[in-house]
């Protein structure tokens, strides 16, 4: 398997060009930092305030723009040209990750400098982020493609974007109905526990258990979207 | 000579209905192959099974002595290029972002894109955005883009079917350069003065299978009766049949200074179409 770094750079260079010229999809990017704003204006914000910003960045940027991304692609049939050049999937997806990544990245940077959240341990809270941000990059890019259009992927993204944005709002209900325990496992509510965890002063020893499931379902995530990547490739 | 394209007793059945039937044929290295077909004939089919877009129902089919099937690797998409009815292009991005972004990924220098322009007469419409050009316009920018790594095998699905005469014509000396620089051309079309001009030999699809197949002249001879088509001087076009019997009419009109013309009645590719399937080419 060769990796190109030259192919993966093309990919990315040309998605900056057409979502700088995507209005439709850039504007996203301002909700996060609308809320980002408004709670910031409140006095002694907790950490899962903060994180309730931080997930919101995570379904709505991360998410929501990989999949229209690659729903875009798909729809306009020039994935189709990407798959048949010698391009391979991990440039492809890499480069297709690549925007929406730095993207997710610039949009919590603001977010937390509005909210002024200042981790107690930002090299754990940082490493969270990026996995989670990995784990967000695969769900969208998996929506992107399960999408016959842009239209209907942000519909498809909706549910993805209310269970990832605002779970922890179904957390309290948890103990009231134990079949919703499994909230407990998604990776926004981890990301909160690691971060509510790092804030009593747990080290990266002590939080290695939440960034296991949130890898997990990074590698869960990966495989299912390579698995429908190599069906897309061919037409039925 | 080298086949790059084998098939052999390929099938393809979508549902209950069969879209291609037990078709076989060769191409050879450096070899313009037309496939000729009416819309819904299996055409696009073909070419998306050699192109590892679709997989075949059952039958063999091989390209560069590789399955199809395990046509998916980057080593082999270098050498290939493809233009289907799905090839898309980013309607945001200017011609050039478009093909900069192919130059990048099959490693061609962008000094190309002049030259892939020229052969599809764009060359003044570079920073055109995609969204804003005619429909004729994009399938010369799809072609532009095909062209762009020169590649060994080349499949064109229909490639001039959107194009004017004067475009259609700059496509057709762009394909017969790259031809001669040795890309093996796959043509599919249902326009038979192209396919006529183009290719080395063609086969006739119809219904999903292969009626005929052969060099363009040759088909024209074996469906001609021999008749000339004689124009004389007082206006009156006689039909004469071959042999001695036309030749001797013929001598009669010449030995009396009354011929202007005579024209064998060969057929065209698309009367033995109709004569063979009982059908249009359209």
């Amino acid at each position: 398997m060769t990796f190109s770094m030259k192919r993966v750079m093309a990919i990315f260079q040309k998605d900056m060009k057409d979502l700088y010229k995507n209005m439709y999809v850039s504007s996203t990017i301002l909700m996060p930092l609308i809320f980002a704003f408004f709670y910031g204006r409140m006095d002694d914000l907790t950490v899962e305030v903060h994180f309730v910003v931080i997930n919101l960045t995570l379904a709505i940027v991360t998410a929501f723009l990989q999949c229209s991304i690659i729903a875009e692609e798909k729809e306009k049939n020039t994935l189709r040209g990407l798959m048949l050049s010698p391009a391979t999937i991990p440039e492809i997806l890499g480069g297709k990750s690549l925007v929406t990544f730095i993207l997710t990245a610039i949009t919590i940077i603001l977010c937390t400098m509005l909210t002024g959240y200042e981790p107690t341990n930002i090299g754990i809270i940082a490493i969270a982020i990026v996995i989670s941000s990995l784990f967000y990059i695969a769900l969208g890019t998996l929506m992107g493609l399960i999408s016959r259009t842009v239209i209907e992927a942000s519909v498809l993204i909706l549910p993805v974007m209310f269970i990832f944005g605002f779970g922890s709002m179904f957390v309290p209900f948890a103990e009231q109905y134990p079949i919703l325990s499994v909230i407990d496992y998604l990776p926004n509510i981890q990301l909160v526990e690691l971060a509510a965890a790092v804030e009593a002063g747990s080290g990266f020893g002590d939080v290695l258990g939440n960034l296991g499931i949130i890898v997990a379902w990074v590698i869960i995530g990966m495989i299912a979207t390579v698995i429908v990547f190599k069906k897309r490739e061919l037409d039925e | 000579m080298e086949n790059i394209i084998e098939v052999k007793s390929l099938a393809k059945i979508f549902g209950n209905k069969a879209a291609l039937e037990d078709v076989s044929f060769q191409v050879e290295k450096g070899e313009t192959f037309g496939f000729l077909g009416p819309s819904g004939s299996g055409k696009t089919t073909t070419i998306k099974i050699l192109t590892g877009q679709l997989l075949q129902t059952s039958g063999d089919a091989t390209v560069f002595n590789l399955p199809v099937t395990s046509l998916n690797k980057p080593s082999y998409r270098k050498r290939i290029g493809v233009i289907t009815d799905n090839s898309g292009l980013y309607q945001r991005l200017s011609i050039y972002d478009n093909l900069k972004l192919y130059c990048d990924l099959y490693d061609v220098p962008t000094k190309r894109i002049d030259e892939v322009l020229e052969m599809v007469n764009l060359t003044e419409d570079t920073k055109k955005v995609v969204s804003k050009l005619s429909k004729g316009m994009l399938q010369r920018v799809t072609l532009a883009r095909a062209f762009l790594h020169e590649p060994e095998l080349l499949f064109l699905d229909e490639p001039t079917s959107a194009l004017d005469p004067v475009n259609s014509k700059h496509i057709h000396d762009g394909l017969r350069k790259l031809n001669e620089k040795g890309t093996t051309i796959f043509l599919t079309t249902h326009d038979m003065s192209e396919a006529e001009s183009l290719c080395k030999r063609v086969a006739f699809l119809h219904k999903g299978k292969i009626q005929l197949l052969d060099e363009p002249k040759v088909l024209r001879r074996q469906f001609s009766d021999s008749s000339v088509t004689v124009e004389l001087k007082d206006g009156r076009e006689l039909n004469l049949p071959g042999g001695s019997k036309g030749a001797n009419e013929i001598y009669k009109y010449l030995s009396t200074d009354q011929v202007v013309s005579i024209h064998s009645n060969e057929p065209t590719l698309g009367d033995i179409f109709v004569e063979v399937t009982g059908r249009e080419l359209v």
